[in-house]
């Protein structure tokens, strides 16, 4: 099972890339994500409380188990100008 | 330059944020007066837009309109509107009756002006009265003099243009050299000729070398500017910026400000990034969320998007590494611009100009027209700030014509030229006919509410139909409230950010009330009450953003970590907390949160009265085009269904969604009707209005607000 990893604004500069995927198994969380993009762009900086993340366009929390084909989000809070 | 008026006068000092002054000047009979206040006026009215409410509810009735002699240009600062320790201070307030909604405008704006009025002696500048030639005033507080003088004439262009202009009187009143110690706020040509007129504030940027402008964009003030002769005004004062609040505590303001800063500096480039692009970030998230206003609202999302996403304009246009606050101090530093850019369309192709933006607004101007080309995008924001016309209306109206003519309500012989989305050609016409009052740009330039009317005598007319019918087809995706264009966000899958929008007591724009994110996309606010309560609390912390001279963004658009431990981070009530620290260490008050929220209502009741002397404050004036509160035409259905039709499953429960997908998109426009009016019945009760949106006795009077005035008012409409 895979699901993709979506980078947004200035996380595309650090990643270089727009998008990632990442394998999954039935007990994959949204925090095993997180994890896995900390471990893999340390530049990140994704901090509990700065950003929110979308799983396919919902707010999810961070114990929230994927499934396959899943699209992830790492957002920050956009509360307008 | 020749002075036709001028006063001496002794610059008043600056105490704990206040002087204590306002700076009169009468344009008809050139008188110029300097107002004390009571001690008790700033604590009843703070500053800035509460300044300019109680001017104009003191000193207009409810027949003045835009154009009348007696209507009041109001800029005030706040007592927190000159602090360089403290991020995003230098927000002043233009007040006055609208050309585009009959009554009361605001619209804040950054830059050097308000900083440098205050250090001039005043708290405030009231314009009114209508000069017979075209004039400059002078706040000279070095000198101290002011002066009402006849506007220089240079060369055609210069003279047109707003942005031109403002930098050539900046250099004549200063030895033909720009300096830090000025700043000038000028309306170009195109405010003469359009309801939208905005007016520049423009300052000499030290970093880059030549003068920034920022813009107060709605409303139309700079076309009242314009329409009272006024060409410009230039502040001017050398005493030092540092400290410019003269604080009471002056240790107290360092340790609030440098906490912001903290966390402006960690949080925002893990955040939006505001310091490396600006405003133009929000648009790749927008445009993921649906709410890219593509089309004139029609679609959010769009895969030619990306060519307007941030990292375009801030590859190929923004000058890097050069911190971009619009005043000293403020690490956000969003006012992103671009050197040395070859204009490719208009009167002036073939310049090469500076430009400062674009803003987000800007961008989703462009989109709402159908045009994703980034440079037109660049021309498009140097041309209107030249014209002297807000990015938002000129867009939206101009694509509240393209969708007139998608839907045959005009065609090529109207408007003298194919008026599609997407066209450049055509929208850059239509820009500068606008600006130069010319062509269609004649119609256009009344804006979107005004341009109903126009479209439906003409279609009536020549289908012979009535025009009731014509005018409730184009209700429905004319994107104005009040008489106001509606700023660049799509609302149909946030009911609050539809009553944000509709409740905004000036009309749709965003800086009363932005929810969509947190109740569209974090599902926040689940209840009506929920939404109910975020749009009676927002808008009056906004309120004092606006009453202080403070940009709201260090607060609301870097979220504190510390918030998410809180019970509603959306309110980033831990940053709140600097700015309760600023106030009270500035001005020497003991106030809590609660006390600014107080402080606040009175101004938001106040400008409710005058939207009710002025027609604009029933519920009749609080609808919105159903455009705005969800899919109204089929195709806008269609190009979503699977998501429409979901969300009418949740909305039905057991019960069995229609067959036709034409029933579907029925009850959904129906459900979200009846959903939206019971919205406006909750919020008014909890704002203290009855349930027609008109304040009740107790609560005009709970802030001391019943005069005269407000008495025969609410005794003739019924409270």
């Amino acid at each position: 099972m895979v699901i993709s990893i979506k980078f947004h604004g200035m996380q595309r500069a650090v990643t270089n890339t727009d998008s990632i995927d990442m394998t999954i198994t039935k007990k994959t969380t949204v925090n095993d994500a997180l994890e896995y993009v900390r471990q893999l762009y340390p530049g990140l900086h994704l901090e509990e409380g700065t950003i929110i993340v979308a799983v396919n366009l919902e707010i999810a929390s961070l114990d929230r188990v994927l499934r396959d084909n899943d699209t992830v989000s790492f957002l920050p809070n956009i509360a307008g100008g | 330059m020749k002075i036709l008026r001028q006063i001496e006068y002794k610059p008043a000092r600056v105490v704990g944020g206040y002087t204590d002054r306002i700076l009169r000047v009468d344009l008809g009979t050139q008188e110029i007066a300097i107002q004390e206040l009571p001690p008790d006026f700033k604590d009843k009215y703070v500053g800035g837009r509460g300044y300019a409410l109680k001017l104009i509810w003191d000193g207009t009735t409810r027949e003045t309109r835009y154009d009348s002699p007696e209507n009041i240009l109001v800029m005030a600062s706040g007592p927190l509107g000159n602090e360089p320790a403290f991020p995003g201070t230098s927000k002043f307030i233009v007040g006055t009756i609208s050309p585009m909604t009959d009554t009361f405008i605001d619209s804040n704006i950054g830059g050097h002006f308000g900083p440098l009025l205050k250090l001039a002696g005043f708290d405030a500048l009231a314009v009114a009265g209508i000069s017979k030639e075209n004039v400059v005033i002078l706040i000279d507080g070095d000198a101290q003099t002011i002066s009402i003088a006849a506007a220089p004439a240079y060369d055609r262009a210069t003279d047109e243009g707003a942005l031109s202009f403002g930098e050539r009187l900046l250099k004549d009143v200063n030895g033909g050299e720009y300096g830090d110690s000025l700043a000038a706020v000028t309306a170009g040509q195109g405010a003469c000729n359009a309801r939208f007129g905005i007016i520049n504030s423009l300052f000499f940027d030290i970093r880059r070398k030549r003068i920034r402008s920022k813009q107060a964009g709605r409303g139309g003030t700079g076309t009242v500017m314009r329409y009272k002769g006024l060409r410009g005004i230039v502040a001017r004062s050398s005493l030092s910026k540092a400290n410019g609040n003269n604080a009471i505590d002056k240790e107290g303001v360092r340790q609030a400000g440098s906490r912001l800063k903290a966390v402006i500096s960690k949080c925002d480039p893990q955040q939006l990034s505001m310091s490396i692009w600006g405003t133009t970030g929000l648009s790749e998230y927008m445009d993921k969320f649906h709410i890219f206003p593509i089309n004139n609202y029609q679609y959010g999302h769009s895969p030619e998007s990306s060519r307007l996403f941030a990292n375009v304009f801030l590859d190929k246009y923004f000058s890097k590494n050069i911190p971009d606050g619009c005043y000293y101090g403020c690490n956000l530093a969003c006012a992103k611009g671009a050197e040395n850019v070859e204009l490719t369309r208009g009167p002036q192709a073939g310049k090469v100009v500076d430009i400062d933006g674009p803003e987000y607004e800007t961008v989703g101007a462009v989109s709402s027209m159908g045009i994703f080309d980034p440079h037109f995008v660049m021309e498009y924001s140097w041309y209107c700030d030249e014209y002297g016309i807000d990015v938002i209306s000129t867009g939206v109206t101009i694509s509240f014509f393209m969708e007139c003519f998608q839907r045959g309500f005009l065609s090529a012989d109207d408007v003298g030229y194919e008026l599609a989305f997407g066209n450049i050609q055509a929208a850059d016409r239509l820009l500068h006919e606008i600006a130069s009052g010319k062509g269609f740009g004649k119609i256009v330039g009344q804006g979107v509410a005004r341009g109903k009317k126009w479209v439906a005598e003409k279609y009536a007319a020549r289908n012979g139909t009535s025009e009731d019918a014509a005018m409730a087809e184009l209700d429905k995706f004319g994107m104005e409230v009040k008489g106001l264009e509606f700023s660049m966000y799509i609302t149909k899958e946030s009911l609050a950010q539809q009553g944000g929008y509709g409740l905004a007591l000036k009309g749709p724009q965003h800086d009363e009330t932005w929810l969509i994110f947190i109740d569209q996309v974090h599902k926040e606010l689940p209840t009506l009450e929920d939404k109910a309560n975020a749009l009676k609390w927002f808008p009056l912390i906004r309120t004092w953003f606006n009453a202080t001279g403070l940009c709201k963004l260090p607060w609301i658009d870097v979220r504190n970590p510390e918030a998410a431990k809180t019970a509603e981070p959306a309110k980033n009530l831990p940053t709140l907390a600097y700015y309760v620290a600023y106030l009270n260490a500035t001005t020497g008050s003991n106030k809590t949160l609660e006390d600014i929220l107080d402080d606040s209502e009175r101004l938001y009741i106040l400008q409710k009265l005058i939207n009710l002397r002025h027609g604009k404050g029933t519920r009749a004036s609080d609808q919105i085009p159903l455009r705005a509160m969800g899919p109204v035409y089929f195709n806008e259905y269609e190009a979503r269904a699977e998501y429409y039709n979901e969300w009418l499953k949740q909305q039905l429960g057991d019960n069995k969604i229609p067959a036709s997908p034409e029933q579907r998109h029925k009850l959904i426009m129906e459900k979200r009707f009846e959903a939206y009016q019971q919205l406006c019945d909750i919020v008014y009760e909890k704002k203290g209005f009855t349930s027609e949106g008109i304040p009740k006795r107790e609560t005009v009077e709970k802030f001391g607000l019943m005069d005269e005035q407000a008495r025969q008012l609410l005794n003739e409409s019924g409270s």
